[in-house]
């Protein structure tokens, strides 16, 4: 297997063009262990750690940037994640174990779209957009366009991620990531992104996102409208709730049953207003 | 022999080491199979069990998931660079003391990820130390003496 250490985006982009089948290599905590399990085996790796430009997190007048090999525990320790922005920086927490949080970066965690993992329904939550580096540039791609199936995402042949993109939302936003797994550290059986805003005792402002229920993060403008301008109350989340579970498609797996994974929607989603009720 | 290969300088435990990479190896394959190191266990493979934790730059990692060919200018630090000649380490000497070990296969894992974890908290309560376990797995069951073992090193820190 040959391994490249590109120290630009150009120079990354032009070795993934050349190559057949390279793969770009963060941490490694998802492709080594792919590979690891023998369900991948690229010719090529193209490690990413030397490229400039693409790791640490800038606060800018829209928000945040967050390059793409940032660990998850630069995130977790940030404290630049402020309003509905910290929805981010919840699920950077939760994502399995110290050791891994090391090594695991978030554009490798979301390149990689499985959806039981933490960041994608965050992202979406946060209304972030992903930017991603090719041979004609760089676009970006909104969250909610970027996870096309189970470890499908938007990003074309020889693209990689090279940043994430976080407005600051709302001013009085709150955001939070809740999660219900087997054991601790474990992928999701059911995730729940949300940032909320509040206006007194009524919420001006919603976004949900649910994981593991589907190919993709759930995200519904409905539900997100069942919340907005309600006061919350546990009818307003069941209704909310009703409808994601509706659009929801869970598999039977070692996780759970479809069936639990539907009935953890709306408890996990009353779970996440409580906290956010607490912290606004 | 394979093209591919590539000649990289390691640093492990303090020694420069030239070696001969396949650029899909991980550290736990180069310390075990290409320098016969073999304290650093392969449990899973997949990052969960924590048996094949290390430290790079200090920092806990799991070596099965890292890449060699990555850690080039990085410090590498295996269980056999944690014990001081014949002198055990706290947390060895703790673990010994407490019992903390029954089969020893997590045993290294352990230590790594306590030796790190104590050195950047060194009066950590139980709970604490409980999480930062969280990520090595003891089949055995072991954990309470283990989480012994830390808070006595810990309490003799803070003496």
């Amino acid at each position: 297997m040959k391994y490249f250490e590109p120290t630009s985006i150009d120079e990354a982009v032009a070795i993934l063009a050349r190559e057949d089948d390279a793969r770009c290599v963060s941490g490694g905590a998802t492709l080594v262990a792919m590979m690891n399990a023998d369900l991948l085996s690229p010719s090529t790796l193209v490690g990413l750690r030397r490229v400039s430009g693409i790791e640490g997190i800038t606060k800018n007048q829209q928000g945040l940037r967050i390059g793409a090999m940032t660990t998850h525990a630069t995130i977790a320790k940030s404290g630049l994640f402020v309003a509905g922005m910290n929805v981010i920086n919840r699920a950077a927490n939760q994502i399995a174990h110290p050791p891994i949080r090391n090594m695991g970066t978030i554009g490798g965690s979301i390149s990689h779209a499985d959806p039981a993992a933490d960041f994608p329904t965050a992202l979406i939550a946060a209304n972030a957009s992903i930017e991603v580096s090719g041979m004609d540039g760089q676009r970006l791609i909104p969250a909610d366009e970027f996870f096309l199936g189970y470890y499908e995402t938007a990003v074309a042949e020889n693209e990689f991620v090279t940043a994430i993109l976080v407005p600051k939302g709302p001013e009085n936003a709150v955001g939070e990531h809740v999660k219900v797994t087997r054991v601790d550290g474990d992928f999701a059986t059911v995730s729940v992104s949300l940032v909320l805003a509040f206006n007194e005792n009524q919420c001006s402002y919603a976004r949900i996102a649910v994981g593991a229920v589907a190919a993709t993060p759930l995200h519904l403008d409905e539900a997100d409208a069942v919340l907005t301008d309600s006061a919350l109350t546990d009818e307003d989340i069941d209704n909310a709730a009703a409808l994601l579970v509706k659009a929801s498609d869970p598999i039977d797996d070692v996780r759970g049953s479809a069936n639990y994974r539907r009935a953890l929607i709306p408890r996990l989603l009353k779970r996440a207003v409580s906290l956010l009720k607490t912290d606004a | 022999m394979s093209t591919d290969k590539q000649v990289i300088t390691l640093n492990i435990n303090g020694e420069s080491i030239e070696l001969l990479l396949d650029g899909g190896e991980t550290l736990l394959e180069t310390v075990r199979e290409q320098l016969g190191m073999t304290g650093s266990k392969r449990g899973c493979n997949q990052g969960v069990c924590g048996a094949c934790t290390m430290l790079v730059d200090g920092e806990p990692v799991r070596g099965c998931l890292a890449l060699s060919s990555a850690c080039s200018d990085r410090s590498i630090t295996t269980i056999e660079g944690i014990a001081d000649g014949l002198n055990l380490s706290p947390i060895q000497e703790a673990m010994v003391e407490h019992g903390g070990l029954q089969c020893g296969f997590c045993t290294s894992g352990m230590v790594l990820t306590l030796s790190a974890f104590l050195a950047e908290n060194p009066k950590p309560t139980r709970e604490q130390v409980r999480h930062a376990l969280s990520g090595n797995l003891c089949r055995c069951t072991g954990y309470t003496k283990i989480v012994h073992a830390a808070m006595h090193v810990a309490e003799a820190y803070s003496a």
